[in-house]
């Protein structure tokens, strides 16, 4: 079925106190529908590396001749000894950062950095 | 730690035969030609086929019983030529290359389940060179998540720095970009530092 054209790409911005009440299969799930109905998420939080393969899988087994995948970029949690510590303690990962993500149809990555990130959305 | 604790175990209870050393990277980084430059030399016979258009390696490649020696030294390892890791796949990509719509489409399937499967073997590796594209920019969402994941199981990591023959090559931008690993520059397909490769994997592994 041919898609239905937009005017302009929907971002949609999701804070880390909505994300804390989510377990990661709801946020894989959550991205993936957003991204699949073409819109820009930002969440406000990073992703694990375990979790970015998890997002990479998720994507790659959704792939079809309609979505072509994903384009996500992001700021990982810096996290020292000490934040470490107390995530084992409490059992409490931190998740500081930043995380953005959408359909690599509409999204695209110009370049990307530790600390600075440009990207494209691109409208047909 | 986990990792490091299945690593005490295995040094305990079992001696491994064979180092499973997997070659991780995006799509077209010569990872395929850097497992061919390796296996001709130590085996006498190449791994798989190389290609311009992407994803050409779709399933997990292996050689067996791969002698390597340098300086005196010597390790027996199973080669491993893995799947480009991309976040993307489109079919449209390989049309443009020149292959038709419906094989276009089969290979981009392929493609997806070659990602997911190397994906998985991250597990299973002993140690993995990760292979980037030195005149491409290196601090990606891929390399990033290939790194993190191998960090986390603390499985020994070389970064290496490929296709320094080019004129725009800027390996020690990779370097740069992930200065805690093991780092080594070649050329696989000129030939060009290879030894020094070898004696990394060997000291590393």
């Amino acid at each position: 079925m041919a898609k239905k054209k937009k005017n302009g790409v929907k971002i949609e911005f999701l804070s880390q106190v909505r994300l804390q009440k989510k377990a990661f299969e709801e946020k894989l799930n959550l991205i993936m529908d957003s991204v699949k109905d073409e819109n820009i998420l930002v969440l406000e939080e990073a992703l694990s590396a375990e979790e970015k393969a998890q997002l990479i899988e998720k994507s790659m087994e959704e792939c079809d001749e309609d979505f072509p995948g994903i384009e996500f970029s992001g700021f990982d949690s810096r996290e020292n000894l000490l934040d470490r510590v107390i995530a084992g303690l409490t059992g409490r990962e931190r998740k500081d950062g930043l995380l953005i993500v959408g359909s690599s149809d509409i999204m695209e990555k110009v370049k990307e950095d530790k600390d600075a990130i440009s990207m494209i959305a691109k409208l047909e | 730690m986990f990792g490091k604790l299945k690593k005490f175990l295995t040094g305990l209870f079992g001696k491994k035969d064979q180092i499973k050393l997997g070659i991780y990277g995006p799509p077209n980084t010569g990872k395929t030609t850097l497992a061919n430059r390796i296996s001709k030399e130590f085996t006498g016979e190449e791994l798989g086929s190389v290609s311009e258009v992407p994803h050409e390696t779709r399933e997990v490649k292996k050689k067996e019983k791969v002698s390597m020696q340098s300086d005196g030294k010597e390790i027996s390892m199973n080669l491993l030529d893995m799947p480009g890791i991309s976040t993307k796949v489109d079919y449209k990509e390989f049309v443009e290359h020149g292959i038709d719509e419906e094989e276009a489409k089969v290979r981009s399937k392929e493609a997806t389940k070659g990602v997911v499967e190397a994906i998985k073997w991250l597990d299973k590796v002993d140690a993995v060179m990760v292979v980037f594209d030195s005149a491409e920019d290196p601090y990606t969402q891929v390399n990033v998540t290939i790194l993190g994941n191998l960090e986390a199981k603390d499985i020994p990591i070389i970064l290496v720095a490929n296709k320094i023959d080019l004129d725009d090559s800027e390996p020690e931008s990779i370097k740069d970009a992930f200065p805690q690993y093991n780092f080594a520059k070649i050329s696989a397909k000129e030939n060009e530092n290879m030894g020094e490769l070898y004696k990394k994997i060997i000291e590393c592994v």
